[in-house]
């Protein structure tokens, strides 16, 4: 499965880099139309199968609201881990804490963050939240032997489309709400938590 | 990451996949693993499509990538423990 992946996410970026290079206008079509289409169709194909597997239903009963400790664990982490690599690195450590608190979300976090922090680490920002939604999907079939929930964790705020499949198709479909209400849960905490950082003194 | 006028692409199938999979739970079950698996390529490679054509990324991507690499790493590693820990608390099995 995973060098399908790396086969076809290569391909994807040649074939984009080349789009963007010769200027042919057919990157709306692809990374519009085309992503939606397959991301409906999997997303609908996972709801089915969870919703159809009785174990999946009863476990997600007796986990209840604790699926919503996720998120937050996951905010805590990650804003400490950029604090951490702020004060490693040397660079402006409130700047790193809000790149951090992208979770993921690259096309947010990097002009969110420029705006407020300039745009060096604006880039930072870009970079930081794609490699996060990268190395999830890369490294999903081997952090998952650690336990099931570490790819959720990885995923941060994109667990709840683009890493979606591929998380569900590792860990379980029992993994699905817990994940996409992880993923949903850090999207809506994402700009508040940026904004909120950014009010530190920097 | 959709941006949340899309949030509707991806909460609809969602519902209406876990209301069908629930209605039709008791029918004989049909392998999906072959539409899962081609879905997921299309997907990946339409992602991948997104970030080479995004000039801005990879113009960022040698000026700020070691600093960007140790702090990904650094948030997965932290984003991990405080799960772990949170687990523990809240015994989730």
């Amino acid at each position: 499965m995973i060098k399908y992946i790396l086969l076809a996410l290569g391909l994807g970026v040649f074939a984009g880099y080349l789009n963007g290079n010769y200027g042919v206008v057919v990157e709306g079509w692809v990374s519009g139309y085309l992503f939606n289409i397959s991301l409906v169709v999997l997303v609908f194909v996972m709801g089915f199968v969870f919703g159809a597997d009785k174990e999946a239903v009863a476990k997600l009963r007796r986990t209840g609201l604790k699926v919503l400790v996720f998120p937050f664990a996951v905010a805590l982490g990650s804003i400490v881990g950029g604090l951490i690599g702020g004060v490693i690195l040397g660079v402006n450590v409130v700047g790193s804490m809000a790149v951090s608190a992208g979770f993921g979300w690259y096309t947010l976090a990097g002009p969110l963050v420029g705006q407020l922090f300039g745009a060096e680490l604006g880039a930072l920002g870009f970079v930081v939240n794609f490699l996060r939604e990268l190395l999830t999907i890369l490294t999903v079939s081997l952090v998952v032997r650690i336990d099931r929930y570490v790819p959720i964790a990885f995923g941060g705020a994109t667990t709840m489309d683009t890493t979606l499949p591929v998380i569900v198709r590792y860990c379980g479909s029992e993994t699905l709400i817990t994940a996409f209400s992880n993923g949903f849960t850090l999207s809506v905490i994402v700009p508040i938590a940026i904004t909120t950082i950014a009010t530190l003194p920097h | 990451m959709v941006d949340f006028t899309s949030l509707v692409n991806v909460i609809v199938p969602l519902v209406a996949g876990v209301l069908l999979g629930f209605a039709f739970r008791n029918r004989k079950r049909v392998d999906l693993g072959k539409v899962v698996f081609g879905a997921i390529v299309v997907l990946i490679f339409s992602m991948g499509f997104g970030i080479g054509a995004n000039g801005e990324l990879l113009a960022a991507m040698p000026r700020v990538g070691f600093s960007a690499t140790v702090i990904v790493w650094l948030v997965l590693f932290f984003s991990v423990v405080f799960v772990l820990i949170a687990r523990r608390i809240v015994r989730m099995k």
